[in-house]
Parts: structure tokens; C-alpha cells; sequence
């Protein structure tokens, strides 16, 4: 049910992209989940601020590698900026204080 | 001549790459022994732990001769400097685990010597033989270290330690260490990913990343030792240097034009043209995180997305309260135009002294209390009086890395009215100031290359 919901959304979500322009969103949360296929990941995340989940594609090497290694693990706080449309992250960064 | 030397250098990069698929010959001995730690290692390279334990990556600090208001006999570094890009050092913010507040998110441990290649209970600068036994040798040689295991944690008698990978994977997997092993900490020095200096050496960034190379290639350690540069704000150093000209010369282009200026125009001002990370926070009002920590107020740009300022440097360095950076002049031969990544943070100073001083961040960072994390260092330290008051410094750092070809200054960058050197501030007069910003000084010799190009 959920995930039918989350489907719907996502395509109206790619259509409005398709309309608008894609937005760029930011956002800080938590790494839920790390699915690596290949030469993407798909990364679960709860967004801190409203608590709802995201997935949000990850394609570039060093972030991929970060995942590999476990630089970046389930639990981590992340600092995300992805393109709403299709969902692939620009930025994906912890987020560490001093 | 100098096309030879730089076949040589590829050609070793290469060759050296080519090595890593090699086996290190220690892999057998281990395959079959294990890996104990150094020990295991110090059989067939005997004397490389104590060796390591000499060096900054395991001292934190040096002893500093370009640095004024400091004192010959005493080192400084991490271990012990204060200044508003980190407002602490490894002694007041010693790694602990911070307190909880009610909504907190998990438990959180922090200190600055998490950067450190030890175990925590041998720590920044500690020596003998259990010393020796606690450097973490794979998370620099190691090209499959699992970082998972690097993380703080108490041990059965309440001891916060800092894991390491000792797995015998790990061991088996020793090389030259990679961009990834040194970035393990340089990535994230300043308080966060590219916060410092927006340092992302990659392929987009750097050309010699793109060629390949990694920060050995240039920082080539011999005994440990690591190689640095003149940075105002890295002071500790194991006494050898590395600079652009090592392996390119004073006089590298085909165009004669661009040698003439290497007098008094250091390499990385033309072809080091952005910076990035933090360029200013303020360590007296922490924001509140939706993890319930709180952390400094902090304003951060990408790589690239800040422009340096440009000053005479002498590889001196002015060393004050309100302000860390560069000393030179136009006048001083020694002097040439450097660019800076430029930085302000706000802390508390010393009314009486004006000196700035310490934060331990436990306090801020379990409830935003930043006086009572003034008062907690302030104790550590040894410190019996002193009035607070908020004020701001100014940091200039070294721009030493994202050296770009493409984007390179060439004549107009500089020379055209808003080109990007402040000649009055840096000391030449209107009239030279008039001269300096005429197209007659390059109109004929751009329209040239113009008519090549097209
Ligand atoms: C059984 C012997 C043996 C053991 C054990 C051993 N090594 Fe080596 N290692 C060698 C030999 C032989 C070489 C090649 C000659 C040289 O450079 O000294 C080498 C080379 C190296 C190099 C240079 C690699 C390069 O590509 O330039 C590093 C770094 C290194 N070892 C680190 C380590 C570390 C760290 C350990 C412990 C985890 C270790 N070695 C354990 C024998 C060993
Ligand atoms: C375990 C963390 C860590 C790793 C891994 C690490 N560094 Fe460092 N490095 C530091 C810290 C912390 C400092 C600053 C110490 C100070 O100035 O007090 C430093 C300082 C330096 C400096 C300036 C001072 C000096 O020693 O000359 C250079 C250059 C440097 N590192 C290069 C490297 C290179 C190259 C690698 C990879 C081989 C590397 N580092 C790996 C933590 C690390
Ligand atoms: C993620 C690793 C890391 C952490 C955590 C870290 N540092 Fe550093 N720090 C570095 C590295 C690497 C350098 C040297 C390279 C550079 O400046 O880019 C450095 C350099 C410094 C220097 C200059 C040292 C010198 O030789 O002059 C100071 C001061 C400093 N750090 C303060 C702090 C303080 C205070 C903290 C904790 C609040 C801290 N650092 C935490 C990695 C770290
Ligand atoms: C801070 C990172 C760092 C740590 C930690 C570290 N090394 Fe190294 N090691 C280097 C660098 C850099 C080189 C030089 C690589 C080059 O220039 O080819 C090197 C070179 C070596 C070499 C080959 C050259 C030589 O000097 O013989 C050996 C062997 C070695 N290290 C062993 C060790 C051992 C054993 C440990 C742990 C006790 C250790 N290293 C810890 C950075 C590190
Ligand atoms: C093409 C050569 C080259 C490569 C590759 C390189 N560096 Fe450097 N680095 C330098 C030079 C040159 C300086 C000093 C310049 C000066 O001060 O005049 C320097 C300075 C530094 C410093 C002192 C602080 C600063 O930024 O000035 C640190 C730390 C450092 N490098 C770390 C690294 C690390 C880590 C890597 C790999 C990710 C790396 N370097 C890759 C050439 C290089
Ligand atoms: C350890 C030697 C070394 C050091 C130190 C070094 N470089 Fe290089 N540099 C190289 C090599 C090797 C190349 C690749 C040359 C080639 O492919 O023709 C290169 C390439 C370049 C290029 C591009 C040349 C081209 O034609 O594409 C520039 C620009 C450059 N370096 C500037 C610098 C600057 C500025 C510094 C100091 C911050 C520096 N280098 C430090 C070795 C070095
Ligand atoms: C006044 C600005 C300026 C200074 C100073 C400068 N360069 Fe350059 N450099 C350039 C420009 C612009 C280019 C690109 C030329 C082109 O594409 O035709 C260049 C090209 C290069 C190249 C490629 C070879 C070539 O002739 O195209 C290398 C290598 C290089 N610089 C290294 C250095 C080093 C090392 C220093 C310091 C000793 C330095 N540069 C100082 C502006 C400068
Ligand atoms: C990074 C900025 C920069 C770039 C890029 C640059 N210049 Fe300059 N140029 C200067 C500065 C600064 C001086 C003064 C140096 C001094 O004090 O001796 C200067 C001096 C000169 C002078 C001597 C002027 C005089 O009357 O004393 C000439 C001619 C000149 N530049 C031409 C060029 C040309 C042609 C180019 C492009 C190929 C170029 N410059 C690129 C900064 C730059």
C-alpha cells in the first residue's frame, strides 16, 4: 500500500520535473538501508526533519566507494542534495561537527 | 628538459599503479601467521613503528621557526594550538563520549584526536613500546581497510578506544597508501567533509589527479617523514619540504611570458583559482541539530565555489588574536603574491590577555552551552581567571591543491580593471597601478593567440 502510494507520487513527481525543471532538494538524514547494484546504490533515507523516508540514487565513484569500504554505514547522519526528478544524489556527505 | 622529467614522473606513476596489482611480498607470511599488529610487520621491516612514532602524524607537533609570537623551545600543532577554524585542540577536546540530552539520537563520541593513527589509550605523542604495538599501519597501507571497525567505543573497563581494522583482509592488501587512505582524515579536517579548504583532490578538480597521480607522488615519505609545503595554518612539519617548482622548475611554459612572472608570482596564484569548505563560523552560538547534538554555526560552500584573496607571502607567518596568515611585502625579494582561502570565526577572547580561548565541545555540544565549554577547558588547561568576551579572527589558509591548466590566469585575469589582484592594497602606486590594468600590456600578444585559435 505504502509503496503504491510512494510509486504514484514519484511519477507525478517525475512529470511536474519533466514540466518545471527539476528542483534541487536538500536534505540531512539518516541512512536506513544500502543497496548497491552494479555501478549505482540505491539508498534509503529518513529525513530527519519530517521523518519520512526517500530513496535517492547514488552514481558517483567516490561516494560508491565510501559505501564499499563502510566509510558511510546504516546509521549515519548524511548531508544529501538530490535532483528531485530522477532522484540522483549531487551531494552525499556525513555530517560531522568539529 | 623539463618534458623529460615529467615523461619520467608519469611513466613512475604508472609503473607504481602497476606495482599494486603485484602481491606485496609480505602477503605469504601473513597469509599463513596472521596479522598481530606492527609486530608482524617489524619482522621484515624492522624499526618502521618507533620510527613512525617521531613523525607529526603521531606527535600532532613540531617544534616551528616561521612562526611569531611562539616560543623556539616548545612544539605546536593539533596537539595544542587554539584558533576559530577548530576552536579546541587534542588536549581540551580529548575524545570522550558526549553527554546525552533527553531527545538525543544515539550515543555520540567526539574529539579531534580521532585523527590520530593510534588506539586511543596510546595517544597523540605517547611513546614506548605499547606505543609501538597500537599504530594502525593499515589505514594508510591498506587498500582494503574496512572503516566500520575505525569508530570510538568503551572497552570492559569504561576506556573510550578507538577501533582499527586488524583484519588479516586488510593485512593482505598492503600497498603505497592511496588518495583514500590519506583522505581517511584530510577529507574531513575542519570539522567536516571539505569544510578546511574544499580539498576534493579528484579527477574534475586537480590535473594531476586526472593524470593519475596520487598525494604521494608528491609528498614522497622517506622514514615516515612526510613532506609539506608553507601553509600559515599547518605549522608542525618533519622537516622536509615539497613545492611545485621540485619537479616543474621556476621557468616551465613555452610561453616566456608566464616564467618572467614567476619571480614574484607563486605557481598556485594562477593555476590554483578557487577554494571552497567553511568560510566562517561562530563558536559562541551552536545550532541545534535534528540528532539533538548541537554544532558550531557554520556557513560552507562546495569545492570551487569560493574565490582565494591574494597576499605577498615570505613563508613567514603573522601570528595574532584577530588575525593567523601570511607576512610579506612588495618590497621583500623573498615576497611573492600567494592565494589564500580566507576564513573568519568568531570565539571568546580573554579580556585581560586578548588571547582567544579554548572550547571543549562536550558541553555545546550536549546542550549549546558554550561558556560552560569555555569554563571545562579553561579547568584542563589549568586556567584560574579570565573574563570572556565574543570576538572574530580572521585565518588565511594555503591554496595548494585544485590546480587546474584550463582555467589558469592569463594576462586579462589579472591586468584588466576587474582582474582579481588588488595592486594598491598590494602595495603599487596609481601611477604603476594605471600601468598594470592597460591592455597595452597584453592586447597585442591575446589578439595573437586569438587569431591561432580561430
Ligand atoms: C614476510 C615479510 C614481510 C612482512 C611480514 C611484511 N612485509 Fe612489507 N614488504 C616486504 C618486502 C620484501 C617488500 C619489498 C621490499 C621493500 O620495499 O622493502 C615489502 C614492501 C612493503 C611496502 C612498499 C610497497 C610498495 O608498493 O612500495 C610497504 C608499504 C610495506 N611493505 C608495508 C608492510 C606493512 C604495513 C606490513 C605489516 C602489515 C608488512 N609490510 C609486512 C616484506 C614483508
Ligand atoms: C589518521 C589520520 C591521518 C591520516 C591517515 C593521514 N593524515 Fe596527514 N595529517 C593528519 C593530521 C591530524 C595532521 C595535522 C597534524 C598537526 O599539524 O598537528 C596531518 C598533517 C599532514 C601534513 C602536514 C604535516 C606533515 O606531516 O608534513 C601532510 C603533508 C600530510 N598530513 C599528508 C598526509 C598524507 C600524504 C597521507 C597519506 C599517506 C596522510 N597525511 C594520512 C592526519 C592524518
Ligand atoms: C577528520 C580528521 C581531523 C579532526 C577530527 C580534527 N583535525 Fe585538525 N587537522 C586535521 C588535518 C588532516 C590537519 C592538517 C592538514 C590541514 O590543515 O589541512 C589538521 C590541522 C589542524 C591544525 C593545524 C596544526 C598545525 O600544525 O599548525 C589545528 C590547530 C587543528 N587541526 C585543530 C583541530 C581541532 C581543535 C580539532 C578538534 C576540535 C581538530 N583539529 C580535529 C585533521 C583533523
Ligand atoms: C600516516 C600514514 C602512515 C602510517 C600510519 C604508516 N605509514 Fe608506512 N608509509 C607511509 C608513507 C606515506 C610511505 C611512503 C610511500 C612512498 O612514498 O612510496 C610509507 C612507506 C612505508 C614502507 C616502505 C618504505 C620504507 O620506509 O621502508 C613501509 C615498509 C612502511 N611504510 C611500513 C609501515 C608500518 C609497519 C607502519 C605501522 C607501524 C606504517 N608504515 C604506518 C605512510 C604511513
Ligand atoms: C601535484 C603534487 C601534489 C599532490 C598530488 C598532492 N599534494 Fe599536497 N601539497 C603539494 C604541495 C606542493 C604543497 C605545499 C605547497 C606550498 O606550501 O608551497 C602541498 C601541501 C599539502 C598540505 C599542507 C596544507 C596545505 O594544503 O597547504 C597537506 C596537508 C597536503 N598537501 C596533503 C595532501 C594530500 C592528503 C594529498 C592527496 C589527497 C595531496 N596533498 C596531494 C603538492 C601535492
Ligand atoms: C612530484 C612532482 C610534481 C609536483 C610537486 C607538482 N607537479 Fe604539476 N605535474 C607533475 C606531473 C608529472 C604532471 C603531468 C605532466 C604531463 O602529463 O605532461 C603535472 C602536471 C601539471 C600541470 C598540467 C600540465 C599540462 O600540460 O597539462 C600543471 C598546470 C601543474 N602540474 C602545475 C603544478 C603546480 C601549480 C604545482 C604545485 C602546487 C605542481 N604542479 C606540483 C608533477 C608535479
Ligand atoms: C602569471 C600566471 C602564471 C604563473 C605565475 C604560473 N603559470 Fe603555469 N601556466 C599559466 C597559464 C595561463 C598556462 C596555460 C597556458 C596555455 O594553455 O597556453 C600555464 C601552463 C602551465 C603548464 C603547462 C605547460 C605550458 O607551457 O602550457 C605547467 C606545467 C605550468 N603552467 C606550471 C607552472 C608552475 C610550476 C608555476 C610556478 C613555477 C607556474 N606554472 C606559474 C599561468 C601561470
Ligand atoms: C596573477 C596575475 C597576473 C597574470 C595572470 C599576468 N600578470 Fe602580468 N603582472 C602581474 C603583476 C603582479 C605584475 C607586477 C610584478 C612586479 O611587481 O614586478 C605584472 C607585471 C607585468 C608586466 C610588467 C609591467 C611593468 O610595466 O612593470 C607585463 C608586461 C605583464 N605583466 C604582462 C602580462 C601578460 C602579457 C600576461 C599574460 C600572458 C600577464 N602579464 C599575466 C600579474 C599578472
Amino acid at each position: 500500500m505504502r509503496k503504491a502510494i510512494a510509486a504514484s507520487a514519484a511519477v507525478i513527481m517525475l512529470s511536474i520535473g519533466a514540466i518545471a525543471g527539476a528542483a534541487e532538494v536538500k536534505m540531512v538524514g539518516t541512512v536506513q538501508k544500502i543497496e548497491m547494484q552494479g555501478g549505482a546504490a540505491t539508498v534509503t533515507l529518513k529525513d530527519t526533519k519530517s521523518g519520512n523516508e526517500v530513496k535517492v540514487t547514488v552514481k558517483d565513484d567516490l561516494t560508491l566507494d565510501k559505501f564499499k569500504d563502510k566509510r558511510i554505514v546504516d546509521g549515519d547522519e548524511v548531508r544529501v542534495k538530490y535532483d528531485d526528478g530522477d532522484g540522483v544524489v549531487t551531494i552525499f556527505r556525513k555530517t560531522a561537527g568539529c | 628538459m623539463t618534458k623529460i622529467l615529467f615523461t619520467g614522473l608519469v611513466a613512475g606513476a604508472v609503473m607504481a599503479s602497476a606495482a599494486f596489482a603485484k602481491d606485496h611480498p609480505g602477503r605469504e607470511y601473513m597469509e599463513k601467521n596472521g596479522y598481530k599488529g606492527p609486530e608482524t610487520c617489524e619482522v621484515c621491516h624492522p624499526g618502521k613503528a618507533k620510527e613512525f612514532l617521531s613523525t607529526v602524524h603521531w606527535t600532532h607537533a613540531s617544534k616551528v621557526d616561521n612562526v611569531e609570537n611562539t616560543d623556539p623551545a616548545r612544539e605546536y600543532g593539533m596537539k595544542n594550538r587554539i584558533y576559530t577554524m577548530c576552536n579546541g585542540n587534542d588536549i581540551v577536546n580529548n575524545l570522550k563520549e558526549i553527554p546525552k540530552t533527553p531527545d538525543a539520537k544515539g550515543t555520540k563520541f567526539s574529539g579531534c584526536n580521532t585523527c590520530h593513527p593510534g588506539n586511543h589509550l596510546s595517544d597523540v605523542g605517547s611513546a614506548g613500546p605499547e606505543a609501538e604495538a597500537a599504530i594502525d599501519c593499515l589505514v594508510c597501507h591498506s587498500r582494503e581497510y574496512d572503516h566500520s571497525k575505525r569508530k570510538p567505543f568503551k572497552d570492559d573497563q569504561g576506556r573510550v578506544v578507538l577501533g582499527q581494522d586488524r583484519s588479516v583482509k586488510a593485512a593482505l592488501a598492503i600497498a603505497k597508501p592511496t588518495v583514500k587512505n590519506c583522505m581517511t582524515c584530510h577529507e574531513a579536517a575542519g570539522g567536516g567533509v571539505l569544510v578546511k579548504r574544499g580539498f576534493a583532490f579528484t579527477k574534475e578538480n586537480d590535473v594531476h589527479a586526472a593524470k593519475g597521480m596520487v598525494c604521494v607522488d608528491c609528498h614522497k615519505a622517506k622514514n615516515h617523514k612526510i613532506p609539506t609545503g608553507f601553509d600559515p595554518n599547518n605549522w608542525a612539519h618533519d622537516g622536509v619540504r615539497v613545492a611545485c617548482a621540485d619537479c616543474h622548475t621556476e621557468t616551465p611554459h613555452k610561453d616566456a611570458e608566464y616564467n618572467r612572472h614567476t619571480a614574484r608570482i607563486a605557481c598556485q596564484t594562477c593555476h590554483v583559482t578557487r577554494t571552497g569548505g567553511s568560510f566562517a563560523k561562530d563558536f559562541t552560538t551552536w545550532e541545534k541539530l535534528s540528532n539533538g547534538y548541537y554544532e558550531p554555526t557554520t556557513l560552507r560552500k562546495d569545492a570551487n565555489e569560493t574565490v582565494p584573496v591574494y597576499a605577498w607571502y615570505d613563508k613567514t607567518v603573522a601570528n595574532r588574536p584577530d588575525f593567523i596568515g601570511p607576512k610579506g611585502s612588495r618590497s621583500d625579494k623573498a615576497s611573492r603574491i600567494y592565494p589564500f582561502k580566507v576564513f573568519q570565526g568568531k570565539g571568546f577572547f580573554d579580556r585581560k590577555t586578548g588571547e582567544l580561548l579554548a572550547m571543549d565541545f562536550a558541553p555545546p555540544m550536549s546542550n549549546g552551552d558554550t561558556l560552560a565549554g569555555v569554563a571545562s577547558a579553561a579547568k584542563i588547561l589549568g586556567i584560574k581567571q579570565y573574563d570572556p568576551v565574543p570576538g572574530w579572527q580572521t585565518v588565511l589558509f594555503g591554496s595548494n591543491h585544485l590546480v587546474t591548466k584550463k582555467n589558469a590566469l592569463t594576462c586579462n585575469n589579472c591586468h584588466a580593471p576587474n582582474g582579481v589582484l588588488r595592486f594598491k592594497d598590494l602595495g603599487y602606486s596609481d601611477d604603476e597601478v594605471k600601468r598594470l590594468t592597460s591592455p597595452e600590456l597584453y592586447l597585442q600578444k591575446m589578439a595573437e593567440k586569438q587569431r591561432e585559435e580561430w
